[in-house]
């Protein structure tokens, strides 16, 4: 146990890119927690989509010995967070667990909107900010112009910043001496009884649900019973300790450190990220740590199996998925057109998107998913509200009263040239503009607030295809409003494809119908038979384009020597035709179902 | 009943039980040899190797009396060879004395039939007359030219080094040799073929008065550079629209000229049909020897080595040249045998099916052929199941939902 005089607690946060792992890794290294044998990139991203993708998805702790100039030993504990907007929620209780941040900028690009987002969450946590100049060695690197961003845009004096390069190892010591000397040190009570932090969790067959932790007040052994406030459940420590960055076990963790409580519970549910872990004795009668709130899905999508057997086992993977990712929501859903499947819920894209990668990888399952929407307020004509997050699930026109849809508050952190693209941009996506900030001569952030549903339709990818890259996004939710929407349906030989709905603004049905009946004319390959597919609302076409019936598919020559071969070519043909859906009579490729996301980059 | 069906009865299926046929065997020899490869092939041949020709028909010498002694009957007596076709390649860069000792090999480890149909297959390039004479001494009964087309730049674009007059001299010379049984090789679907390319190609070809004709729609195959070309967008692949009406062209026109197809990609004047090449699709025994030949035979089908160098390497120690090797489960023959004989006109006979797997196909095909079925592809008499002449050019959703179900 170390007295808090010597802990720091500091997490780094960072826009995506500018180098949060690889500094993680140099201070590993510095502080001898890991020696440079068993030192690999990333070394704290442990899942191999974090490696491939060079981000991070999960939290991760890590304590550190370091013996300071002055003489001291101190025990850093370094947390780090996710990175993307996605995960704003898991951030801001991972910097809850801190008292200082190192914001870490890169010094060819300058401030981006992560950079700032993250930063207002640990202003708002409270917590010593030190600035960090990373990738100086770069010949394009502009650190004196990024100082300056510094001064100007977040108010820290310029003479902070600390200039470094983490991929050279250079100014790993600086970092270091800063963290010891500018962050305070924890100041929780020891006395009093146990409040800890729960600031990300994994499950762990073994040992139930690990719970990282925070200790904020008093301190808890094995074979303490702890209860949590925001669910009540209560259970038995069957293990306490820090990571390094593997587990390593101590009997005890008190206040001021940062470690992990083997729970025993059998589901994460019972242990969210941001309740407060303490002593069933006193629960109901000490007050939990501030921010806890449920996670809360904000996109929607159709999960099915490609093959319609593997149901029970997609049931499986999401209930384990769901096990470490409390955020992941699912509920059984039924489709005329893809059979039985799963709506989930998600933070957001990437999420999504993530989820659906690991299904794949981790599971071997081959998932369709549908394009994702939001979840919409519908108030029917007898006063009744019904939450929507499935198109196809809509009320008939005539029962609705009013629609409300989720927006939210958008910054854009741009070179001045592209104010013009953007707008147009945002514009075209009932974006509604807020406020324009210039931070340096050539940059500006740009406020809009636009809806969730337009945000989600490929946004990200348009902004960065036109501003060349440079723009950077962040987003938070901002409530609910009324819109004019409809719901577009699709129809393929006559046969209306519920997966294949859409809620869209009334002024724009007309574009989006024919631009999804154009790309499914693309998409869908042609079958034995002429295929229409219409686009409609209620029982009025807007769209149709027809798919020729298919006249050639046969091997030209078939004699000894191609047997095999050509066997093999059907082969490979018949896979093909497996990973369709079959609707009706019609093959439907997997992409059909997402054409919807790709639709702007041809309509806009 | 469809119109397109041959009214030649199948000699090979009909003059005896299929019981003995199974017992027999097709030839196939390949000869890895051209003088310069053609844009759009992917067979297993090679140009400036052609100093290789006398060790490999040395090597091929050895694998044919291997062959046979591996190919004996229970009893030990050599097996029945019903059929022998020189593939390549280029067989015609062989001399007719390297054709007559290969010959005499077959006839010396097999039991060949004395009606033996012995193919080859020339390039219009390379057949003077005398070359033409002495081939049909030593006993090739039949000759297979490929032409492919009959118009000079579409000749060039496929890389094909002999012009259409090559063509029609061939013809005649092979005539006066005493060939009464001819083929024509063509080629549709080509990049930039127009269908009037097209039918000038048919009607230059009938001209010639072939006994057969085979047209073949062009398939663009990975590592060829016609697969290259077409990758990087200097060569636009035939729309397939087209290709299907070229053929239905080209069926009309061949039918009218009194030739009968009697396999999707195969027409033949009655009696002209070519045996050997119906040993494939009537999925009976056929061995196949030369550098990267395929054989089916007991169960099996296999392959030897494809480099030739290699392939006389294991000659050269008496040892099989075999290379690859797959047991046919019986799902996978029943499979085969129906896809192979949905590619002939008179279709699969289902009573045969029956007789050679002691299983009703219905049984065997079960649901698996409706779709196709409602969708217009087959035909059923009650004995014969065909592909209709829609079906014809969509053989691949038939076959597909024959292949078996992997596991």
């Amino acid at each position: 146990m170390t007295d808090q005089a010597h802990i720091r607690n500091f997490c780094i946060i960072a826009h995506i890119d500018h180098g949060k792992s690889t500094l993680a890794d140099r201070l590993l290294e510095y502080t001898g927690t890991i020696s440079s044998r068993e030192m690999t990139e990333q070394v704290l991203d442990q899942m191999e989509l974090e490696r491939e993708r060079g981000i991070t998805i999960k939290a991760q702790a890590v304590r550190m010995l370091y013996t300071a100039r002055n003489g001291e030993q101190y025990e850093l504990n370094l947390i780090d967070t996710p990175g993307h907007v996605d995960f704003t929620y898991e951030v801001s209780r991972s910097l809850a667990a801190c008292e200082g941040a190192l914001l870490v900028i890169d010094a060819t690009q300058g401030i981006e909107a992560q950079t700032l987002a993250n930063l207002y969450l640990a202003l708002e946590a409270d917590l010593t900010i030190i600035p960090v100049i990373n990738k100086i060695d770069l010949p394009s690197a502009d650190p004196e112009r990024v100082r300056q961003e510094v001064e100007d845009v977040i108010g820290l004096p310029a003479s902070e910043c600390l200039l470094a390069s983490a991929k050279e190892g250079i100014g790993v010591s600086e970092i270091l001496e800063a963290i010891v000397e500018r962050i305070p040190p924890p100041h929780g009570n020891l006395g009093r009884p146990l409040r800890a932090l729960v600031f990300d969790s994994h499950y762990d067959s073994y040992k139930g649900v690990i719970a990282y932790v925070r200790i904020v007040d008093g301190s808890v052994r094995v074979g303490d019973r702890i209860a949590m406030m925001a669910t009540g459940s209560v259970t038995e420590v069957i293990e306490a300790g820090y990571f390094q960055p593997r587990m390593v076990s101590t009997q005890i963790l008190s206040a001021g450190e940062v470690g992990y409580l083997a729970t025993g519970f059998k589901n994460v549910k019972d242990c969210r990220v941001g309740d407060t872990a303490t002593v069933p004795e006193v629960l109901g009668q000490i007050e939990p740590l501030p921010g806890y709130k449920p996670a809360k899905p904000m996109v929607f999508a159709g999960f099915y199996p490609v093959d319609s057997d593997d149901y029970p086992l997609l049931r499986e993977a999401l209930e384990r998925l769901q096990l470490n990712d409390a955020s992941l929501s699912f509920e059984p859903e039924t489709s005329a057109a893809l059979g039985f499947g799963f709506r989930c819920g998600f933070l957001g894209l990437l999420h999504m998107e993530i989820i659906q990668e690991r299904l794949e990888r981790e599971y071997g399952l081959r998932i369709l998913a549908t394009a994702p929407n939001v979840e919409y307020y519908v108030t029917k004509r007898n006063g009744e509200v019904v939450k929507v997050d499935n198109p196809s699930a809509f009320p008939p026109p005539g029962e609705i009263e009013k629609i409300e849809e989720p927006w939210v508050e958008l910054s854009i952190f741009s070179p001045a040239r592209y104010i013009g693209p953007i707008m147009e941009l945002v514009t075209a996506r009932r974006g509604v503009f807020k406020e324009m900030k210039y931070i340096e001569a050539d940059r500006v952030l740009l406020t809009y607030s636009m809806p969730l549903a337009e945000l989600i339709v490929d946004f990200h990818d348009q902004l960065k295809s036109r501003t060349q890259g440079y723009a950077s996004l962040d987003y938070s939710f901002a409530g609910y409003r009324e819109a004019d929407l409809v719901k577009l349906d699709i129809l393929v030989n006559g046969q209306p494809v519920d997966a294949l709905s859409i809620i869209v603004h009334r002024s724009e049905a007309y574009r989006r119908g024919r631009a999804l009946v154009e790309k499914l004319h693309k998409l869908i390959p042609r079958q034995l038979f002429e295929v229409p597919i219409q686009a409609a609302i209620g029982s009025r076409v807007i769209a149709r384009e027809t798919i020729k019936a298919l006249r050639k598919d046969v091997l030209a020559k078939c004699y000894g020597g191609d047997v095999t071969r050509k066997k093999k070519l059907l082969e490979k043909q018949k896979e093909g035709k497996k990973r369709m859906k079959m609707v009706g009579s019609v093959e439907i490729p997997q992409e059909a179902f997402m054409a919807v996301l790709s639709l702007k980059e041809d309509g806009e | 009943m469809s119109t397109t069906l041959s009214s030649a009865p199948y000699t090979v299926f009909f003059d005896e039980p299929l019981s003995a046929l199974l017992e027999s065997v097709s030839l196939y020899l390949h000869v890895p040899f051209c003088h310069t490869r053609c844009y759009y092939c992917d067979f297993n041949t090679y140009a400036g190797l052609l100093s290789l020709r006398e060790p490999y028909v040395r090597a091929l010498l050895t694998e044919i009396e291997l062959a046979g002694e591996m190919a004996r009957t229970a009893a030990g007596a050599p097996r029945r060879a019903r059929t022998i076709y020189f593939g390549g390649g280029t067989p015609s860069l062989l001399s007719a004395e390297q054709i007559r000792r290969l010959l005499d090999a077959c006839r010396a480890a097999f039991a060949v039939d004395p009606e033996v149909e012995i193919s080859l297959e020339a390039n219009p390039g390379t057949l003077p007359s005398a070359h033409l004479q002495a081939l049909r001494a030593a006993g090739v009964n039949r000759l297979s030219l490929g032409a492919q087309s009959f118009d000079p730049h579409l000749l060039k674009l496929l890389g094909r080094t002999h012009s259409p007059e090559d063509v029609a001299q061939a013809v005649r010379a092979a005539r006066s040799a005493g060939f009464d049984s001819l083929n024509l090789d063509l080629m549709f679907g080509l990049p930039e073929q127009t269908m009037a390319q097209w039918r000038e190609t048919l009607l230059r070809a009938l001209e010639l008065g072939p006994d057969h004709l085979s047209l073949y729609s062009l398939i663009v195959e990975e590592g060829t550079p016609f697969f290259t070309w077409v990758q990087e967008g200097r060569l636009v692949p035939a729309d397939e629209d087209l290709c299907a009406e070229m053929y239905e062209y080209a069926d009309a026109l061949l039918q009218e000229a009194g030739y009968a197809n009697y396999e999707i990609s195969n027409w033949a004047r009655p009696g002209h049909e070519c045996r050997h090449n119906l040993t494939y699709w009537l999925n009976l025994p056929y061995l196949g020897l030369g550098a990267g030949a395929h054989s089916c035979f007991a169960g099996r089908r296999f392959s030897n080595v494809r480099e030739p160098r290699q392939y006389l390497h294991l000659l050269a120690s008496r040892q099989r040249p075999e290379a690859e090797s797959e047991t046919l489960s019986f799902e996978t023959q029943m499979a085969e045998t129906a896809i192979l004989a949905l590619r002939t006109a008179r279709g699969l006979h289902l009573p045969s099916f029956r007789e050679r797997f002691g299983l009703d196909f219905w049984q065997f095909a079960g649901q698996r052929l409706r779709h196709v079925s409602e969708a217009g592809l087959l035909e059923y008499d009650g004995t014969w199941l065909r592909l209709s002449k829609r079906g014809r050019l969509l053989g691949n959703e038939v076959f597909l939902c024959l292949l078996p179900d992997e596991d």
